[in-house]
């Protein structure tokens, strides 16, 4: 049963009233259910707060609670694991309530773990905390870049979820299978914190960058990650939780081949464009003629007018990410504009527009410090 | 006479009061709420009980005032078995559903401060006392806080209103009034390694530089640091970094300028397949020694006297598979230590994964340098 719009009236322990109405919570996207779906087991309900599908607290109804003075809440009330011989009392807030004490532990309770109240001592009731009611399985959406041949000094994936995922997980997850039978073991880099977005929707995962590098010792003894002219199939495996505790249902794979090395630098000059007319919202067209790393290619490039002025539009990578497409909200006018890049836009191999990923000191030559790199073209 | 001696009295309240209130004054930049911490990923102490909580997710340091001044100069032997259930029972879960980011003990008063992530990404800051494990409360603080996501283009919005790039912190540390940051982006190969003067001041003074080293004289690349100690050689301030990679490299600390493309010294290469976790400085009479934790070699020492001495840098490569060079340095019978830091001045804190998978806290005597 849910109960969209009941209002609860809150008061803690130090007398501050707090009002939660759930049909504002749900206007504003926060999901405010009391859930009576929960297994209950011993004399007494036991309500389950769920806050963005996460079970928050717990509501234990006054009635139960009449012989407990209110300044003894915190110590004779407590919340622990069924499974707990020691009856460790988890941390946590106790706030009172019109009709009842809510529990707010420290951090949200498990699904599929049971919790029991007790009162000086004695327990009052057990409650089992079912899955959160939801409607989508987290999903892995993407994984870039999308293309299925990669150079064999390839620096980096990213994996694009359907839901912020749980961190600290992805190399229990995620496998290499060399020529479709062989699992290949440190090719990726074990990153602790990994590096997520701020969503957790974004993974970036490097391959070793000490075994791309040349001549360090990683690169030597072991040799580069990838392998020239073999066959890869990069799976992402079912049972990844996301922060509700709710799997990926099905593994994702992708295959790819491994090409030559790319030693060259992503360069402005080089690229080809496709200009629009005047007085359109036609894109502007910008072939790499190679392609260039999935985020950076949108977050490091912007579009100016001949004063400097930002052009709002939006971009979209085709091709692979070997095309970039930017339609401007307004019409084009004649006239001068400057494609502006950051210098740490890169390719596939972490080459960026000022250095390659590793450069020989001995053959090449001094590397650039710009840190803007622009091009014009003119809309006539 | 009365009169004087009740004078005296007054001046004498007012003296020890405003001394009271110098000791109890918060400090320089510090104020009263509750911090906007979105994720405690890295943790380390500064002064009279400073705690510096790097957090990724807002980009920022912040320093919280713990008030945990109360001077211990030896610390209680440490044996917590199983500290992960321990923690999960508090925290109402099991013990696969944490992860224990970083450990710090507070130099002043010897406490433990652990960082804890639940399976809902959201982070904790527990202590322990004893085998009881507390809560640390972030709300109604003294604290301050500085942004270390300060290049231009990072503070922007792209043409489509996303939010730019995160930069992960992955080590903190604080010395002689700087706090010391290492960082990677989430999106492009680069590292940043900021100080950052402490207090932190409205007007910030940071540097931020790129790290470069060089592979046996021939390549060289970005650096990212994953973790690192500053320490006095020869009577040069260093920053004694590792990397994704293994090296053991020396930087200058006077030459750390911001902007600046420093190369480092490598010093070591401590074997493939490897990653650097932690390092700490110990003391022992006059000797002082660098300790290293690994992920997938034991603990190592080396003695700062052997870098100090070491003025080559590798300009070889290493032969021998999976063999090391550089300084010499000595193996210790001790494999998956996640976690180390100083607990006194003769004892290591040791978080280490068991071969039977339990995750243990302990400590260890100087037997370890």
């Amino acid at each position: 049963m849910v109960l969209k719009h009941q209002r609860i009236r809150l008061k803690n322990n130090k007398g501050l009233i707090l009002f939660f109405n759930c049909r504002l919570w749900i206007q504003t996207c926060l999901i405010f259910i009391l859930a009576c779906s929960g297994r209950k087991e011993g004399s007494i309900n036991l309500d389950i707060v769920w806050e963005n599908e996460r079970a928050n607290g717990l509501i234990i109804p006054s009635v139960y609670l009449t012989e407990v003075p209110p300044d003894s809440i915190n110590n004779s009330l407590r919340v622990y694991l069924s499974s707990s011989q020691s009856r460790t009392a988890i941390l946590g807030d106790y706030q009172q309530a019109e009709d009842g004490i809510i529990f707010k532990p420290l951090i949200p309770f498990t699904s599929g773990l049971t919790y029991e109240v007790s009162v000086a001592g004695k327990t009052i009731g057990k409650i089992e905390i079912p899955m959160p009611i939801h409607t989508d399985l987290p999903a892995l959406t993407a994984i870039y870049p999308t293309q299925d041949t990669l150079p064999e000094n390839l620096l980096k994936f990213y994996f694009e979820f359907s839901h912020p995922m749980r961190e600290g997980q992805a190399l229990k997850y995620i496998t290499l299978l060399k020529n479709g039978t062989d699992t290949v073991w440190g090719t990726f880099l074990d990153l602790q914190p990994e590096l997520w977005n701020k969503d957790y929707t974004l993974l970036t995962l490097w391959l070793d960058p000490g075994r791309i590098k040349r001549d360090l010792q990683p690169n030597q003894k072991l040799g580069v990650p990838l392998v020239h002219a073999t066959s890869y199939t990069l799976i992402v495996n079912s049972g990844w939780a996301d922060t509700r505790a709710v799997v990926i249902a099905e593994d994702f794979s992708k295959n790819f081949f491994v090409a030559a090395r790319d030693s060259i630098r992503p360069d402005l000059k080089r690229w080809s464009l496709k200009t629009p007319n005047p007085n359109t919202t036609d894109p502007l067209i910008i072939l790499f003629n190679e392609s260039l790393d999935r985020i950076l290619s949108s977050e490091a490039m912007r579009i100016l007018s001949a004063d400097g002025t930002p052009v709002n539009g939006q971009i979209e990578l085709k091709n692979e990410e070997a095309v970039l497409e930017f339609t401007p909200e307004s019409s084009w006018s004649k006239g001068t504009y400057v494609i502006e890049c950051e210098k740490r836009l890169e390719d596939l191999a972490g080459n960026n527009l000022n250095r390659l990923f590793d450069r020989d000191i001995t053959k090449d030559a001094e590397q650039s410090m710009k840190e803007i790199f622009t091009r014009k073209f003119d809309i006539q | 006479m009365k009169k004087s001696y009740y004078l005296l009295a007054v001046g004498l309240s007012a003296l020890l009061l405003t001394a009271s209130t110098h000791r109890n004054a918060p400090p320089t930049g510090f104020i009263n709420g509750t911090p906007a911490i979105q994720n405690i990923n890295a943790l380390a102490f500064g002064p009279d009980g400073i705690l510096f909580i790097g957090d990724s997710k807002s980009a920022s340091v912040f320093a919280i005032d713990t008030k945990d001044k109360t001077n211990l100069d030896k610390a209680a032997a440490v044996d917590v078995k199983n500290v992960d259930q321990k923690i999960a029972a508090v925290l109402g879960t099991e013990a696969k559903n944490i992860s224990i980011l970083d450990v710090a003990v507070n130099p002043v008063s010897k406490k433990i401060y652990f960082a804890v992530q639940a399976a809902d990404n959201s982070t904790v800051l527990l202590t322990i006392e004893g085998d009881k494990i507390l809560p640390v409360s972030l709300k109604d603080v003294s604290y301050s806080s500085v942004s270390i996501n300060n290049a231009p283009a990072e503070d922007a919005k792209d043409q489509r209103g996303r939010p730019l790039r995160v930069s992960s912190v992955t080590d903190l540390g604080y010395a002689d009034g700087k706090v010391y940051v290492s960082g990677l982006s989430n999106q492009e190969f680069s590292s940043t390694f900021r100080s950052i003067p402490f207090p932190f001041a409205n007007k910030q003074d940071q540097s931020s530089l790129e790290i470069y080293h060089a592979a046996h004289g021939r390549f060289e690349t970005y650096a990212p640091i994953r973790t690192f100690t500053t320490a006095q050689l020869n009577g040069k301030k260093y920053l004694v970094a590792s990397f994704t990679c293994t090296p053991l490299v020396l930087f200058p600390l006077d030459e750390m300028k911001p902007g600046t493309h420093v190369k480092g010294r490598t010093v070591g290469e401590f074997g493939a397949g490897n990653s650097p976790l932690d390092i700490i400085t110990m003391k022992k009479g006059d000797d002082s020694f660098l300790l290293m934790a690994n992920s997938s070699r034991p603990v190592m020492r080396v003695k700062y006297k052997n870098l100090e001495s070491y003025e080559g840098s590798l300009t070889e490569p290493v032969a021998e598979s999976y063999a090391t060079a550089g300084v010499s340095f000595v193996t210790l019978p001790m494999v998956n230590v996640l976690h180390l830091d100083k607990l006194d001045d003769s004892q290591v804190l040791v978080l280490q994964r068991k071969a039977n998978g339990d995750l243990d806290l302990w400590s260890t005597g100087d037997r370890w340098f």
